[in-house]
């Protein structure tokens, strides 16, 4: 198998709330294609992490390369890194989609303006392009006939898979999905799932966090598991769950059966 | 009741009625920029908002109309007195009394009475905006603090800058918060216009007041007590705007509200 060009880099990235070090020097290599599912117990910095990428954290320290470009950052006075480049992390972020625990769509705007919204507004399309595109991702995600319908009005899965509508219309270099069915009812996490499965079949680099297991087994490339703020194991899905080497991880995956 | 007088009546809703309109976005205005300054980064900006916002609101109407008003009229003649006439040396204060050359007069006391008028006007304008913007920015301040942070979270993340996420997202969530205290606001601004009278502007109640008077400062008509008809009818007078107001009200609620995962947002 050949190697697929890199999507985006993750290096050692450090951060702290106040006196909690919560990141202690996590890495991540995404390449294109790539399904990396990211595991670990609450608290293990998973969140923070994905957040992080997208500056939505800022890191402590640590470089954030998406596509060939690297995040410019200065430093404060404490020595802790700020974006330097408002326009820049604009751009970059509009390239990686993300989605929410809690989908939050904006809960003025139908399910349809909520996904013409991004590509309006940040790519500069036109609305008659933007709606086309809307209402093709909105069937992707088998919901284009609540197009009229607001957030408030859908059920859970419904918002989440319009959620991941918002995120595919943005056309993103790598998609973030941060625990994408945690807030969602049992019944209702299969539809989501689903979804994002076929989205990994087609070949769109994503990262998940997640707590589905079984998901993460089957659909992602690679696995990596976190312990307090590290990468406490990282591979192939079949070896870190039918092999793992660290005990916290054999711990992690029987608490989790 | 077409008689000189009675037009002087039917002119004083005229006043009321523009004053309220006219002065509308003058307090939206100054309760946008006192909500946002209390908002800003900049730190005596901030405190700046919070100041006008707390003293402006922790003074009584009345007082704060009557001062404003001598403090502009003074402020501006004192302003013009020293750009139009430099070569008077005498001090303006003289004792009790404040003394200006004629040239800067405001407006000159050859100016035509309606330039009078208007002046007067323009002053109740400004202090009724000065006033209740401080109100508006309250109520805006804490409509903005109530909008989700992952509402506007989600726009970063998307890549929107933080003014595309401010007009696109926060504002429009905003108004669901606002509108109950900007509406109440309302209802008190329509009825603090009496204190127009305060201003030196014959306003409805001071017509209602002289015209239904037996004898009063101005007239000796040989008629019986009228005020109580001329007040009754101002009671209707302001219940009818109050009415309608909370009509629209209503109206604009519902429409801000659609879509929102509150009780009033219940489809």
């Amino acid at each position: 198998m050949t190697e697929q060009p890199i999507a985006l880099i993750a290096d050692d990235i450090h951060k702290s709330f106040g006196k909690l070090e919560v990141l202690k020097g996590v890495s991540m290599t995404a390449h294109e294609g790539d399904v990396i599912s990211i595991i670990g117990s609450s608290g293990s910095g998973k969140s923070t992490f994905l957040r992080c990428i997208n500056f939505l954290e800022t890191p402590d320290s640590g470089r954030i390369v998406l596509d060939g470009e690297e995040v410019i950052v200065r430093k404060d006075r404490r020595g802790r890194l700020l974006g330097a480049d408002a326009k820049q992390i604009q751009r970059l972020r509009s390239q990686l989609g993300f989605v929410f625990q809690s989908f939050n769509l904006w809960s003025h705007m139908t399910v349809l303006q909520n996904v013409m919204e991004g590509p309006i507004q940040v790519l500069g399309r036109n609305k008659a392009e933007a709606k086309d595109e809307a209402m093709e991702r909105l069937a992707e995600v088998g919901i284009a006939e609540k197009h009229d319908a607001y957030p408030s009005q859908l059920s859970g899965g419904q918002q989440q898979r319009v959620a991941i509508a918002r995120a595919l219309a943005m056309q993103p270099k790598v998609l973030l999905f941060d625990e994408p069915t945690s807030a969602l009812d049992p019944e209702l996490v299969g539809e989501v799932l689903k979804v994002i499965r076929q989205l990994a079949d087609s070949g769109k680099t994503m990262i998940v966090v997640t707590h589905e297991m079984g998901f993460a087994r089957e659909v992602s490339s690679k696995t990596i598991f976190l312990h307090q703020g590290r990468v406490e194991e990282e591979g192939p899905p079949k070896d870190v769950f039918g092999n793992p080497k660290s005990e916290r991880c054999k711990a992690f995956l029987a608490s989790t059966l | 009741m077409t008689n000189g007088k009675h037009q002087g009546f039917y002119f004083s809703f005229i006043t009321v009625l523009s004053l309220l309109f006219v002065t509308v976005p003058f307090i939206l205005a100054l309760g946008f920029a006192g909500a946002l300054a209390r908002r800003a980064q900049f730190a005596p900006l901030r405190w700046f908002g919070l100041a006008y916002t707390s003293i402006v609101r922790g003074v009584p109407d009345i007082v704060f109309f009557l001062f404003a008003l001598i403090a502009m009229d003074q402020g501006i003649e004192y302003i013009r007195h020293m750009v139009l006439c430099p070569e008077v040396t005498d001090p303006v204060r003289q004792g009790n009394d404040f003394i200006v050359c004629a040239k800067a007069k405001m407006p000159l006391s050859s100016a035509p009475e309606w330039a009078h008028k208007s002046y007067a006007f323009f002053q109740a304008s400004v202090a009724f905006s000065v006033v209740f913007g401080a109100f508006a920015a309250n109520t805006l301040y804490g409509a903005l603090a109530a909008v989700p942070a992952a509402q506007l979270e989600t726009g970063a993340a998307f890549g929107m800058t933080p003014r595309q996420t401010f007009r696109r997202i926060h504002l429009p969530q905003m108004w669901i918060y606002a509108l109950p205290g900007l509406s109440n606001l309302w209802m008190i601004f329509i009825k603090a216009t009496p204190l127009l009278f305060l201003l030196g502007i014959q306003d409805i109640v001071y017509w209602a007041r002289e015209l239904g008077g037996t004898k009063t400062g101005i007239f000796d008509y040989p008629h019986a007590d009228w005020r109580l008809g001329y007040f009754l009818f101002l009671l209707v007078f302001y219940l009818f705007l109050t009415w309608i107001s909370e009509r629209i009200f209503t109206r604009i609620t519902r429409r801000v509200s659609r879509g929102q995962a509150t009780i009033g947002g219940a489809v």
